[in-house]
């Protein structure tokens, strides 16, 4: 099989990956990249754990081939901020206290991301509805839509 | 992990243990001569937020600020032995004695300060581990200086006064949340060591049965020669029943699982679990009589008013949203093992019994993982890449997959309860005699039985007795445990058997109070004597704003409104067990008699909790709880085929989704002068049956059987025959022939009747036999023709697809060799590169020409039609001159073709000179002059080298085109190649424009992607300039009358096809695994949102195309602009995709009638080569 370099753009920073081109850009990312944000889900899209941004659009990168990629943006949780100068959706999670084992919480922040990228001031029901295929095991829906609401400055709105 | 303070940089340090035998102890509490402060805890924290909770613990008790301590959890090597994470009781249990640690440490360090600062410790104030008296401090770090000191554990430590607590009590933000929410490494699935392999295990066809002579015993061979080809593959691994495979590459491991060919024995037949209520009545049982009070059988036939009922709770997934992973070690004498277990402990005396070593040799390394709620695959997938590091003496990451842990992880069992009873003449309760059963066990971890280590005889445990005894104070009462095996793998899940138990208590109540015309409310606090409990339920009705309802109101309308109340005191652990937090709950429902839809609009949650150590983390755990617990009510059950478990993906085991959450109010009781309870599960315990009472409530109809799906609500009220939404039967569409694509062996009727009209074709034919031999020629120099005519070529190359089937995958463009499924046989293409030999490097132009145009080869040979000459044919001479010309001016490749495979009479190649007699026509397109310039440009290219019509017209008996119906529709490859007439049978109408989008795009917004063998064609034309395109537009555009309103009529069929509820299992596979990118008006996602109610293969006369790519995707799309599609072959049953193929067509095509024969399709696409 042959085998060329594909040219991935993470982060802002460029990455020659010798993989297979069908390889789910998800491995790569964690694999070849060491990034931990993005997870290991479902394999089909179905979840969003492995949710990045490309060219600003929610990706599921389970279900993307590194092919496909190529070209292109891509934008993990890391990629938001750090620890000491997080994001204001990574901000607004924390705050809240959008989380409870935190699997889901990378594809929650993105999708967020995604969503107040197109739509700065969702309301509840649009939040909800952006993130209806993401899945929550925990039950932290609640904390969750709180922190879209903070993120996207209408927490007096989300509030009961 | 090890706590980076615990390092050797510290001069002294001062610990307070348990000694637990001569060479053992453990430790507590490490405080160390720089003021950082370390606390281990045996537990773990499963999501739950235990480990900011025991650092508040242990910085009060030690009065030092919360940021000073370090919590380390469950790593074996240094934590406490404290069993599993389980029954809520790390608070209330395992935090004891680090409290006392914690208190011992500050009581010796104040003593210490005492005489060091000549006071007396009444005199002493504590600031963040600073010992202040009059001017004077000392630190905690001074007073350790380079001792070491080495307390051991006293059972009688004073600690702190409740009213003198800073830290515990006041809500703490979680300390692991900014590494999470930053991607920091957090999870076991983060871990990466030097010199890791990727491991991947393949399951037992016994999907998620842990019990029985065949667990361990099925497989017969592991074919290694399936995988020789995946890239950096490093072993099979294959143990009794185990089986694994490990590669250098994540990918690789996958490819290698799934293409591994593994053959099992046939597994006998499983329990049959469609009916869960008698094969739990079936299940050898052992009663055990929890308590007998009073005269329950005298009180029961004394009864004014019998009752007897049955609760029947269904098997339910943890459903970990992370699947389990593990990461493993295995170096000689020093074992490690990254898990994110719930017991460590109990994990590495598994994995020492596994590999046969001493338990001091592992080490359990606990990070966390995927909230869990119970055990899941954790320790599963431990043990697996431990026995893969082994095989290959390198370190191995295991990732369960998706479809593993769905299956394998071990269930929440369905249960059964039976309550007997009845009202006496006053209304209250005369006798209560329940009996509950519970098929679960510990659920052993599974390499140990797959390898044979231990025994498939299950173990019975005492599982069912959690919260059996009813809280309620009745005379005549019996409580009867069956103990019993499991049926499936099942172990603890939130809430464990005392959920079930709960529901049947309260619903029974709830009855009662019902034919007792009594409050309910009211009813329960005759009952109740706990005072705590008492006062929770009266707050909890206060806060919801209860009215007393001592009749049922009946309600009009179709959506009909109702509100239930149920209590719970959570009583767990070995029986008889002890309490966590008191918990109740007024749920608010709404349901909806047509749909049968149920959605819990709010729900007031009361809890008792004790002392609250960080109040926000108990309101997230009541919050979470609900959530969940509503999800497990209203829409959770594992489904099985013949026994085994068949949901392997988020469609077949929905959970709760953001839109259908309620409304949460917690109410919080202020106790913080009373000991802290388990928060973790107590609030799921009353859920289910808070909402089957207000679905009473709404509904006059007495729920028993959870989970409340729209199906079983509409049985409930309208009875077996409920109106479930049919699309009304249609007229039979007309079934185009599939003979193009059926192999021949399927058809063999049919076989004489070819082989007979093929012979008699040949007199025909005979007469103009043979093909003349055109000489060789030395290879022509492409030097001769120009640039522009070379590009030109280059483009009608594209235009004629010659690439794709003269390409084998991956092989050398237009080298041949790629095998053409007909139904007469294999054709392999040909070598058309200018290779001498072996391509056509010897070919002149004339002989060139006459194969385009005649179907011969050079040598004079007939070639088979799978190559269209009947098509190429009709090209012009300078288009034919301009291919020729691109065709030499490329590399030349060596490569002969396999020979064909053909059987008799189709391997006779003289036949075909009858056949072309019969069928081709030679002539060269001749335009129409009535016609515009496009629409001739257009036809000449789909006439000739664009040859649509050999995939898009259906093909006689003998593959030949059928004149009177060009472009009505065929088959190639497996897949519809949809009419392009009048016939068509998209919903919309296509239009010059939508043409023009798909040829050039690939997809269209009125119709759909182009997928399948069409993908390539459309990747191909890209070579063509938009107004060859368009032309080509114009000629296939005027086969149809464009839709006048596609917009308008767009957004009627999408408004009016809209799923707004999932009321059958093809309707939760849509919602679950298709939704996410077809939902019409959903948030973009990379990639295109084809909108299946005006896509053309949901509305095809078959569901051919709709089936291929549900089984394998989409993965090389025109463009990575329209995204891709993820294949669910592996992910769902063939009953499953009949379910969803079936909705889907409903759904969004309800005009046409059901496909019949879609079990066959399923089949015969699943088994292609695809």
């Amino acid at each position: 099989m042959t085998q060329t370099p594909i040219r991935l753009t993470v982060n802002g920073r460029i990455h020659d990956v010798m993989a297979e081109r069908q390889t789910p850009l998800l491995y790569v990312l964690r694999n070849d990249l060491g990034l931990n944000g993005p997870k290991y889900g479902c394999g089909l899209g179905e979840c969003g754990t492995c949710t990045v941004l490309i060219d600003g659009a929610a990706a599921r990168s389970c279900v993307v081939p590194i092919s496909g990629c190529a070209g292109r943006d891509i934008v993990t949780l890391e990629g938001l901020g750090s620890r000491d100068k997080p994001d204001a959706v990574q901000h607004a999670f924390i705050d809240e206290q959008a989380a409870q084992c935190g699997y889901c919480l990378n594809g929650m922040i993105m999708t967020t991301k995604a969503l107040l990228a197109i739509n700065p001031q969702p309301s509840e029901q649009e939040a909800l509805a952006a993130l209806r295929y993401n899945l929550c095991r925990c039950g932290t829906h609640v904390e969750i839509l709180r922190a879209v609401m903070r993120a996207s400055g209408q927490l007096a709105e989300a509030s009961d | 992990m090890a706590s980076p303070l615990s390092n050797g940089a510290e001069r002294g340090s001062l610990v307070v243990v348990r000694t637990v035998d001569e060479v053992t102890s453990e430790t507590f509490v490490r405080i160390t001569a720089d003021g950082s402060v370390t606390a281990y805890n045996g537990h773990v924290d499963l999501g739950t937020g235990i480990r900011t909770a025991l650092g508040q613990i242990v910085a009060e008790e030690l009065d030092v600020s919360f940021a000073r301590v370090v919590v380390v959890l469950g790593d074996t090597a240094d934590v406490p032995n404290q069993g599993a994470t389980i029954a809520s009781e790390t608070i209330q249990i395992t935090a004891v004695p680090l409290r006392k640690a914690a208190a011992q440490a500050r009581h010796f360090l104040i003593a210490r300060a005492a005489e060091r600062l000549e006071l007396p410790p009444s005199d002493l104030k504590i600031e963040d581990g600073l010992v202040r008296g009059h001017n004077r401090s000392v630190s905690y770090g001074e007073l350790i200086g380079s001792e070491v000191i080495r307390l051991e554990l006293a059972d009688d430590v004073q600690v702190k006064a409740v009213s003198d607590y800073a830290i515990v009590g006041q809500s703490m933000p979680r300390v692991d949340l900014p590494a999470k929410a930053t991607g920091e490494l957090t999870f076991v699935h983060d871990v990466r060591v030097p010199g890791m392999l990727h491991g991947r295990v393949v399951r037992p066809p016994y999907a998620g049965v842990d019990a029985g002579p065949f667990v361990g015993t099925s497989l017969i061979a592991v074919d290694e020669s399936s995988v020789r080809d995946v890239p950096g593959l490093v072993a099979v691994v294959r143990i009794g029943d185990f089986v694994g495979v490990v590669a250098e590459r994540e990918e690789n491991a996958i490819r290698a699982a799934e293409q591994l060919k593994v053959s099992w024995r046939p597994t006998p037949a499983l329990t049959d679990l469609a009916d869960v209520e008698n094969a739990l009545r079936a299940n050898p049982s052992t009663p055990r009589t929890l308590i007998d009070k009073g005269d329950v059988d005298a009180a029961i036939s004394g009864a004014a008013k019998p009752m007897q009922r049955t609760y029947v709770w269904p098997y339910q997934m943890h459903a970990s949203i992370g699947p389990s992973c593990a990461v493993a070690d295995f170096q000689d004498g020093d074992i490690r093992v990254w898990s994110g277990t719930q017991n460590p402990h109990v994990l590495r005396s598994d994995l020492a019994l596994l590999i046969e070593r001493p338990e001091s040799e592992v080490e359990v390394i606990r990070l966390e993982a995927a909230g869990c709620y119970g055990r899941n695959c954790a320790d599963d997938v431990s043990a697996d890449a431990l026995l893969l590091s082994r095989a290959v003496g390198r370190p191995v990451r295991v990732q369960l997959t998706r479809e593993q842990e769905h299956t394998w992880e071990p269930k929440g069992t369905a249960q059964l309860v039976d309550v007997n009873g009845g009202l006496d003449a006053d209304g209250g309760i005369a006798a209560y005699d329940l009996a509950t059963r519970y098929p679960s066990n510990a659920a052993p971890t599974l390499a140990l039985l797959l390898t044979g280590r231990i025994s498939p005889e299950p173990a019975v445990l005492q599982m069912g007795d959690r919260t059996a005894i009813p809280p309620y104070d009745y005379d005549h009462m019996r409580v009867v445990a069956h103990d019993m095996p499991p049926i499936v793998r099942a172990s603890w899940f939130r809430g464990v058997s005392a959920l079930p138990n709960t529901f049947a208590h309260e619903s029974y109540i709830d009855e009662a109070a019902t034919e007792a015309g009594v409050d309910p409310v009211e009813y329960r606090l005759r009952y109740l004597k706990d005072p705590r409990a008492v006062d929770l339920v009266n707050a909890v009705a206060e806060r919801a704003g209860w009215t007393p309802r001592p009749v049922r109101e009946e309600k009009d309308g179709e959506i009909v409104h109702g509100r239930g109340f149920a209590y719970a005191l959570y009583v767990h652990s070995k029986f008889p067990g002890y309490g966590a937090a008191w918990s109740a709950w007024v749920a608010d429902v709404s349901v909806n008699k047509t749909t049968g839809a149920v959605s819990v609009t709010r729900v007031v949650a009361g809890q008792d909790s004790g002392l609250m150590i960080n109040p926000d983390g108990v309101r997230h755990q009541i919050q979470g709880n609900v959530i969940q617990s509503t999800s497990r009510a209203l829409m959770e059950e594992v489904s099985f085929e013949r026994g085994a478990v068949a949901a392997r993906e988020w469609g077949a085991y929905p959970i709760i989704p953001f839109p259908d959450v309620p409304k949460i109010d917690v109410l919080m009781l202020p106790r913080q002068d009373l000991p802290p309870l388990g928060v973790g599960e107590s609030a799921s315990v009353p859920s289910a049956a808070a909402i089957a009472n207000a679905i009473f409530d709404a509904t006059g109809v007495r729920f028993r059987e959870p989970p409340f799906t729209p199906e079983r609500i509409l049985k409930g009220l309208h009875g077996e025959a409920s109106p479930a939404p049919q699309a009304l039967p249609a007229p039979a569409a007309p079934q185009l022939s599939r003979i193009w694509e059926n192999p021949f062996a399927k058809r063999t009727g049919i076989f004489a009747a070819i082989a007979a009209v093929c012979t008699a074709a040949i007199g025909l034919g005979a007469a103009l036999l043979p093909g003349r031999a055109i000489a060789p020629i030395a290879r022509p120099d492409a030097a001769v023709y120009s640039a522009a005519t070379i590009a030109r070529g280059q483009q009608l190359a594209a235009l004629g697809n010659c690439a794709e089937c003269h390409t084998t995958i991956n092989g050398k463009v237009n080298a041949g060799g790629r095998a053409l499924q007909t139904p007469f046989g294999t054709i392999y293409s040909s070598n058309i590169t200018p290779d001498v030999e072996t391509g056509i490097g010897a070919w002149s132009y004339p002989a060139f020409e006459r194969a385009m145009r005649e179907g011969l080869h050079r040598d004079g040979r007939q070639l088979y039609p799978a190559f269209p000459y009947t098509h190429f044919a009709r090209t012009s001479n300078a288009d034919m001159q301009a291919l020729y010309a691109y065709l030499i001016s490329q590399p030349a490749v060596r490569a002969t073709a396999p020979a064909n495979e053909l059987a008799f009479p189709f391997n006779l190649r003289p036949l075909l000179a009858g056949w072309n007699a019969l069928f081709h026509d030679t002539k060269e397109f001749k335009p129409d002059p009535a016609k515009s310039e496009a629409w001739n440009r257009g036809a000449y290219l789909v006439e000739s080298l664009g040859h649509c019509s050999a995939c898009h017209s259906p093909r006689s008996a003998l593959g030949a085109e059928q004149r009177n119906a060009y472009l009505a529709g065929g088959f190639a490859e497996g897949w519809e190649a949809p009419p392009l007439t009048s016939l068509s049978q998209a919903p919309i109408a296509w239009s010059e424009d939508e043409l023009f989008a798909y040829l050039r795009s690939g997809q269209s917004r009125y119709h759909g992607v182009a997928a399948g063998p069409m993908a390539p064609v459309v990747r191909d034309l890209k070579a063509l300039p938009d107004q060859d395109i368009r032309a080509m537009a114009v000629y296939l555009g005027s086969f149809t009358e464009a839709a006048t309103d596609a917009p308008a009529l767009a957004a009627k069929l999408e408004n009016a096809t809209k799923v707004t509820i999932a009321a059958s299992t093809g309707a939760r596979l849509y919602h679950g695994a298709c939704a996410v990118c077809h939902e019409v008006g959903g948030l973009p996602l990379f990639g295109s949102r084809p909108s299946l109610a005006l896509n053309s293969n949901l509305h095809s006369a078959t569901p051919d195309n709709l089936v291929q790519v549900i089984l394998h995707g989409i993965t090389e799309p025109v463009s990575s602009d329209l995204g891709y599609m993820p294949a669910f072959s592996n992910s769902m049953s063939d009953a499953q995709v009949e379910e969803l193929v079936t909705f889907l067509r409903q759904q969004f095509a309800p005009d046409k009638a059901a496909w019949t024969g879609v079990r066959e399709t399923i089949a015969r696409v699943r088994s292609s080569t695809h």
